[in-house]
């Protein structure tokens, strides 16, 4: 264990917290990224303390123990939500990283700031009515919940303040030297986001259409009179309120754009150590190509601006998103030309046979009925192609109970699993792992190379 | 000008009367719309405004505008709130703001905007419901007779039809000095109506799976766009002066949306009726605007040789081939409409419908139109080789059809329960399996023009249809494996008012027993549901298939997916999801589900 590198993600149902210890020549180098969950908070105040009881050597303050680096990818809840001051009072945290975007300082995203103000101030005053809404504009309108306020201050002051540290708000290009970590045999880049991130990641369009939703805004103020409870005269109220129902709104299509840029701002991660690389990848997710000037995914900045330090096999990848199609840059069929899966072909290339497969994987997941599509099932079994830790789910889950897809989670879950490739190789998951192992995380241990 | 007495008089007569002295008369009155958009108009005011858009007087015309199939209702979803309605001023005989008319003087107003689409709207009906077009009143596929028109709902490139809001909603986008109002653009309002009149005529090409039958959707809505363009005097007059003669040059005919184009597409058009993409090369692609410009392409090919033939063959003036020409595209593109099946139509069937059609209405056809189509749709791979060598064989006008119960069509066409009975007395015969509930979803009769307007016999149309049960059985269909869904089967059968069968499309099933040939109606059944069955495992394979993003506040549209999902009991429902958008991204293209991803 000593000599090995240790990623730990726990299962906190669909969130991130991910351990990470770095050996070194003392006791080690102790990391956390990310410290979130759209579920109980239980389960992170859970996952903290057993970090802090197992894991963290003690701190140099008596009654302390020490954590070396934290992470906050980026601001959403399900990586954010656990970062209570509370749960890290007794713990000495050496260093905070936030994506550059979390600073309202950061001059290169005052736009997506912007957009990101108005998108919460508009899902908050929809919460405040209460509306019938499907299961995904619920867990969308969640993301920009007063709860999350909480987090993000913990994370910029008061954590920082309590260890007399300022965070810092990295972007793209920094890395662990420039920051004082002492690391020995590894070196920390951080390959997203750049620090452009309206240029980047917003793109003049969206900048635009911002723009023009306001005036436009503005302009039919201007010339309409309120509706109140009141309706049109030539339709009836049913129609009118059918109507409302059926129209594109803009709260929402502003939300989500939102929170994919707050995904596209991830912090991403590679760990470089005594010859293998590590990725974690936070949210981060892909569009079809990069365009100068446009709205991009994250990969596909990484990819025309860090080509050199992604562009080689990975040892370990944190899989983003929870599974969704989104995060992962694959796309099923024969295309390889495609942008992104030339990118995935060059960190995760498909071995010649299963010897071959030298990369390992990690997945923060959780089937449940808010989102059917997380995490996606052929993407999991893709990645079973491509790498060394994984598992036949159905038969680890029918050595324990051959009837389990008859019981809860399964039962109601169990067409979004599809039999089939439940029992094709996939990487270790945390829900299904924690039926199997009971222990509440998953271990992937790396060997040096050199 | 008459009092609204002697007008209802009038109006009451109006079936007898003839255009030109309705108009005299007052009960069609002239409004203002732009011709085109208003890009094309502030660039070559030549094609700025239509000043002489008749539309007819009704006793019920109100403001909004309101009349008997439009309600315009100006809500817009971003400040939730209305704009006033433009006023119906009764002594004036149009709709005004503030007392002032509104019209090209005074087109600033928003109000002028409803009026604007109002009016584009209502001769867009006219074009589909007059003797040149389908000789009926269309009815909406929805529950209702008016179809809400929302001129400004709200800030984004979009413009659809919804069937199940009942409307027609334009949004707005672009700054504020150059803001771009989809609800002024004649292109984007004709295409989006085309939508709404496919789906009164065939409301269940909304449940098709298949892409071209979606792709057929959005032929529609541009061909509708190109034919009512041609149609405007107007247009055409100022066409004729500008390209003498030369259609195929006439960039302000084939461009589409020229405005959205240029602001959105960064070219100018939105899509151009002069693509000639073949058959062949769209066959794995699921993107039903690209797709639908083979079908353009070919039946503006069809016209570019129709002006040819009236110019160069005929030696008529080009004002004169133009107005020639698009009289005879609205009978070749329109009128065929309803001999289509009431299902899974496909670029094939529609030029069927299209050459029987002309059969039908010009059977010595001096000047061989017949050929001249014929040669487009095998030109474009619509057609393949053996529909070519069967359609040129000489064969009878009219085929008999051997029923086992003879039924006068005077007794068929009283009810819809009257024609369940004809066609259940002749199940056999007419390829409905003993064992299906089918039912008679639509008949009506038409009273069509000929070119010389001229009263084609009455055409009585059945529309019939089955729903036969296809179990999803097998890993491809993922999350659907297991469940049951249903196949639409049926057809639509033609009549003169003597019995003659003018046509007939059929869709099988796999189920017929006994009957005539039924082995082989079933092997085309089972080749449909094979087909069915493919398309379902691709859209599940490429995320196509999803629930709605809705809430009571509306809904996000970025993220729908092609195709909702309901399941109930255990059967899944598909259909077509509203937002039929203007454009499709060609950098979607092969993204898998990726696109309708909800991020969070």
């Amino acid at each position: 264990m000593a000599d090995k590198l240790l990623v730990r993600a726990y299962q906190v149902g669909v969130g991130d917290c991910i351990y990470v210890h770095i050996p070194n020549s003392q006791d080690g180098f102790h990391m956390l990224i990310d410290c979130g969950t759209i579920g109980s908070i239980e389960l992170l105040e859970k996952a903290v303390r057993h970090i802090k009881e197992n894991l963290l050597p003690n701190a140099a303050t008596p009654g302390k123990k020490r954590l070396d680096l934290l992470v906050a990818t980026h601001r959403h809840k399900d990586h954010i939500k656990g970062f209570d001051p509370e749960f890290f009072k007794d713990i000495q945290i050496k260093n905070i990283w936030l994506s550059a975007v979390m600073n309202p300082e950061h001059k290169q995203s005052t736009h997506t700031l912007a957009l990101h103000e108005m998108a919460t101030q508009k899902m908050r005053a929809l919460e405040a009515f209460n509306l019938s809404l499907s299961p995904q504009l619920q867990q969308l309108m969640s993301m920009f919940s007063l709860d999350n306020d909480d987090a993000i201050k913990a994370l910029r002051e008061k954590i920082p303040d309590e260890n007399n540290i300022s965070p810092v708000y990295v972007h793209a290009g920094m890395e662990s030297k420039d920051l004082n970590l002492q690391l020995d045999d590894a070196t920390i880049k951080i390959l997203a986001p750049e620090n452009d991130i309206d240029g980047f990641y917003l793109g003049k369009e969206y900048d635009e259409s911002l723009k023009g939703f306001q005036n436009g805004k503005i302009f039919f103020d201007n010339h309409s009179i309120s509706t109140g409870t009141d309706h049109p005269e030539n339709i009836s109220i049913s129609d009118f309120l059918r109507l409302k129902s059926r129209m594109l709104t803009n709260e929402f299509a502003f939300a989500e754009t939102d929170s994919s840029l707050q995904n596209n701002c991830s912090v991403v991660l590679l760990i470089s150590w005594r010859g293998r690389r590590l990725l974690f990848t936070g949210d981060a997710e892909w569009e079809s190509t990069y365009e100068d000037g446009k709205h991009n995914g994250s990969w596909n900045v990484m990819w025309k601006m860090r080509h050199a330090d992604l562009n080689d096999k990975l040892d370990f990848i944190k899989i983003g998103h929870h599974g969704s199609q989104n995060a992962t840059p694959w796309i099923d069929g024969n295309n390889q030309g495609l942008e992104v899966n030339q990118i995935f072909n060059a960190i995760l290339p498909l071995p010649g046979n299963l010897s071959q497969r030298n990369a390992q994987a990690i997945i923060s997941t959780e089937r449940t009925n808010v989102y059917e599509t997380i995490p996606s099932p052929d993407l999991l079994v893709e990645l079973g192609k491509r790498i060394k830790n994984t598992r036949d789910y159905y038969s680890a889950l029918a050595t324990i109970d051959k009837d389990f897809y008859k019981k809860k989670p399964f039962k109601e879950l169990w067409e979004y699993e599809r039999e089939d490739l439940l029992k094709a190789q996939q990487p270790y998951r945390t829900d299904l792992e924690k039926i199997i192992t009971s222990k509440g995380y998953v271990d992937v241990e790396i060997e040096p190379a050199e | 000008m008459l009092n609204p007495e002697e007008l209802k008089k009038i109006y009451a007569a109006r079936h007898v009367l003839d255009s030109d002295l309705e108009r005299t008369l007052g009960v069609q009155i002239p409004f203002d719309a732009y011709l085109q958009d208003p890009l094309v108009a502030k660039e070559d005011p030549m094609f700025g405004f239509d000043e002489n858009i008749y539309i007819q007087w009704e006793p019920g015309l109100a403001d909004g505008p309101t009349s008997a199939r439009f309600a315009v209702v100006d809500y817009n979803a971003d400040t939730e709130s209305i704009i006033p309605p433009a006023i119906w001023a009764s002594d004036k005989q149009k709709f005004i703001k503030d007392g002032q008319i509104l019209d090209q003087k005074n087109a600033s107003p928003l109000q002028f905007h409803q009026v604007n689409v109002w009016v584009t709207v209502q001769r867009a009906l006219r074009f589909f419901q007059e003797g040149s077009g389908l000789g009926r009143t269309i009815p909406w596929g929805f529950e209702g007779n008016r179809l809400i028109i929302l001129p400004h709902a709200g800030f984004c490139e979009n413009a659809f039809y919804d069937r199940r809001s009942k409307s027609l909603q334009f949004y707005y986008f672009g700054s504020q000095n150059e803001r771009v109002y989809t609800c002024l653009s004649t292109d984007v309002i004709n295409h989006e109506f085309g939508h709404a009149i496919l789906d009164g005529i065939r409301p269940h090409y909304m449940e098709s799976n298949s892409v071209q039958t979606a792709a057929f959707h959005e032929f529609i809505g541009d061909m509708t766009a190109i034919l009512i363009l041609l149609r405007n005097n107007e247009f055409r007059r100022k066409l004729a002066i500008k390209t003498k003669g030369n259609l195929d040059k006439a960039d302000q005919l084939a461009y589409l949306a020229e405005q959205f184009g240029r602001t959105v597409k960064d070219r100018p058009y939105l899509r151009n009726a002069r693509a000639k993409i073949k058959m062949s090369e769209v066959q794995n692609d699921d993107r039903p605007h690209y797709v639908s410009q083979v079908l353009t392409g070919a039946m503006y090919k069809i016209l570019l040789s129709l002006s040819e033939h009236y110019l160069k063959e005929r030696n008529q003036t080009p004002s004169q081939a133009y107005w020639n020409a698009i009289q005879r595209m609205q009978h070749t593109a329109i009128q065929p409409l309803d001999l289509l099946p009431p299902v899974d139509v496909t670029f094939r069937d529609y030029a069927l419908a299209v050459l029987r059609y002309e059969e039908l209405t010009n059977p010595k056809d001096p000047y061989g139109y017949f050929p001249r189509m014929l040669n487009v749709f095998e030109e474009y791979e619509i057609l393949g080789q053996q529909d070519v060598i069967k359609l040129n064989q000489p064969d009878y006008l009219y085929k008999r059809l051997d029923l086992s119960v003879y039924y006068d069509m005077g007794y068929v066409v009283q009810s819809r329960s009257a024609a369940y009975n004809f066609l259940n007395d002749n199940r056999k015969d007419l390829y409905i399996p003993s064992s299906q509930d089918f039912i008679v979803s639509d008949l009506y009769d038409a009273a069509k023009l000929t070119r010389e307007g001229q009263r084609l016999p009455r055409e009585i149309i059945i529309e019939y249809i089955w729903e036969e049960e296809v179990k999803l059985d097998g890993p491809e269909f993922g999350y659907l494996n297991g469940k049951l869904t249903t196949m639409l089967c049926g057809g639509t059968l033609v009549f003169d008012e003597f019995g003659n069968l003018l046509s007939w499309f059929r869709k099988p099933g796999t189920q017929l027993d006994e009957g005539k040939d039924y082995i082989e109606e079933n092997n085309i059944g089972l080749a449909r549901r094979a087909e069915f069955m493919t398309n379902i495992a691709h859209r599940v394979k490429n995320g196509q298939i999803g629930l709605d993003h809705g809430s009571d506040k509306g809904f996000l549209g970025t993220r729908a997916t092609p195709l909702s999902l309901k399941i109930t009991h255990g059967m899944v429902d598909l259909e077509m999801s509203p937002h039929m958008s203007l454009e499709e991204d060609e950098s979607d293209f092969g993204t898998g589900g990726r696109k309708w991803q909800i991020s969070f």
